[in-house]
């Protein structure tokens, strides 16, 4: 898996930045212990709703054609756990 | 079984050319999620992104007045004209009210001169992605109005952010119609319509709300979403 693990700024991150600072987007605050997802690829069919929904950009496809999570950058929100029609992504205390 | 089958997602770019570090917005922000697809829609496009910028909606410009105080991204494009995206989180419980709710900035864009009007919802992503660059290619200014709906401020559990996205344009509170040079055309029809009150439901900042209210809504919605329906209906015939 490909890691990313340094934050770079980018236009999107430095507009939403602005939002933040401007009180209209609430800023993050990690929980103490999230729960990261993890795929199922017996259940995965690839259709790639998961990385349509991250709003973090946090999940890519791999060489495999399934997809992982940065765990770096995923904020533990579950959206791909809750929008995955096959039921493929658990979510679960890693490391 | 993986020779037959073909998902739309499949055919996207892979690539995040604009949001390859992760941002600081909070855990499912609805906002995040539509500016990443917003970026992603421009991507191929030649589009000067650099030169975007945020500012305020200027009620009763070209916006109603659900929308003063979101903020507007501003996207020049070729020649004087420019693609206006506003990201409209609504309020938190205080604040909310039915005009809030009820949108009808389209209509008054289209009437201010925009060329291509839309609403567009991060829950239909592809819908929102089409509307992004069908505005980036009119001829004119264009304006389009995104649903971005707000875990902390709306009262919801973060992993449902794309859920009552996609309930809003069910219970046709949020229709997604698009205003093309006055046009009328709706994109996402709901097959099994909602009502509001399941909509409003499932978040806490309508809990204080009574059902009159809720009602009211509703009657307030069907009329608009009739209207709607009977533009689209007269540009077929």
């Amino acid at each position: 898996m490909a890691t990313k693990s340094s934050k770079q700024m980018t236009a999107v991150s430095k507009l939403l930045d602005q939002l933040i600072k401007d009180g209209k987007v609430e800023a993050f605050a990690a929980a103490e212990k999230p729960l990261k997802p993890v795929w199922d690829k017996l259940v995965c069919a690839r259709c790639a709703l998961c990385y349509l929904y991250c709003p973090d950009a946090a999940i890519s496809r791999q060489d495999d054609g399934y997809f992982d999570a940065d765990r770096d950058l995923c904020k533990s929100c579950g959206i791909c756990h809750r929008e995955c029609w096959f039921g493929a992504i658990s979510m679960q205390e890693v490391e | 079984m993986d020779t037959y089958t073909l998902f739309a997602g499949q055919f996207l770019p892979f690539n995040e050319r604009y949001l390859p570090g992760g941002h600081n917005a909070c855990a499912g922000s609805g906002t995040a999620l539509a500016l990443r697809h917003v970026y992603k829609a421009l991507e191929d496009k030649n589009a000067d992104l650099a030169q975007a910028r945020w500012d305020e909606t200027p009620a009763g410009m070209f916006a109603g007045r659900e929308a003063a105080g979101a903020p507007v991204l501003i996207i020049p494009k070729a020649g004087e004209n420019r693609l206006y995206i506003c990201l409209d989180a609504e309020a938190a419980e205080k604040k909310i009210s039915p005009e809030q709710l009820i949108k009808k900035s389209p209509a008054k864009a289209a009437a201010s001169g925009c060329l291509y009007c839309a609403t567009a919802s991060p829950s239909h992503p592809f819908d929102l992605i089409e509307k992004v660059r069908r505005g980036w290619s009119a001829a004119g200014a264009a304006y389009i109005h995104i649903l971005c709906p707000c875990p902390t401020a709306w009262g919801f559990e973060m992993e449902n952010t794309v859920r009552i996205a996609r309930m809003a344009v069910e219970s046709r509170i949020f229709p997604l119609y698009e205003i093309a040079e006055g046009h009328y055309n709706i994109t996402v029809e709901g097959v099994r319509p909602r009502t509001v009150a399941d909509y409003a439901g499932r978040q806490a900042r309508f809990a204080s709300w009574k059902k009159a209210q809720i009602a009211a809504l509703q009657e307030q919605t069907d009329k608009l979403y009739a209207q709607l329906q009977a533009s689209a209906a007269r540009e077929m015939n």
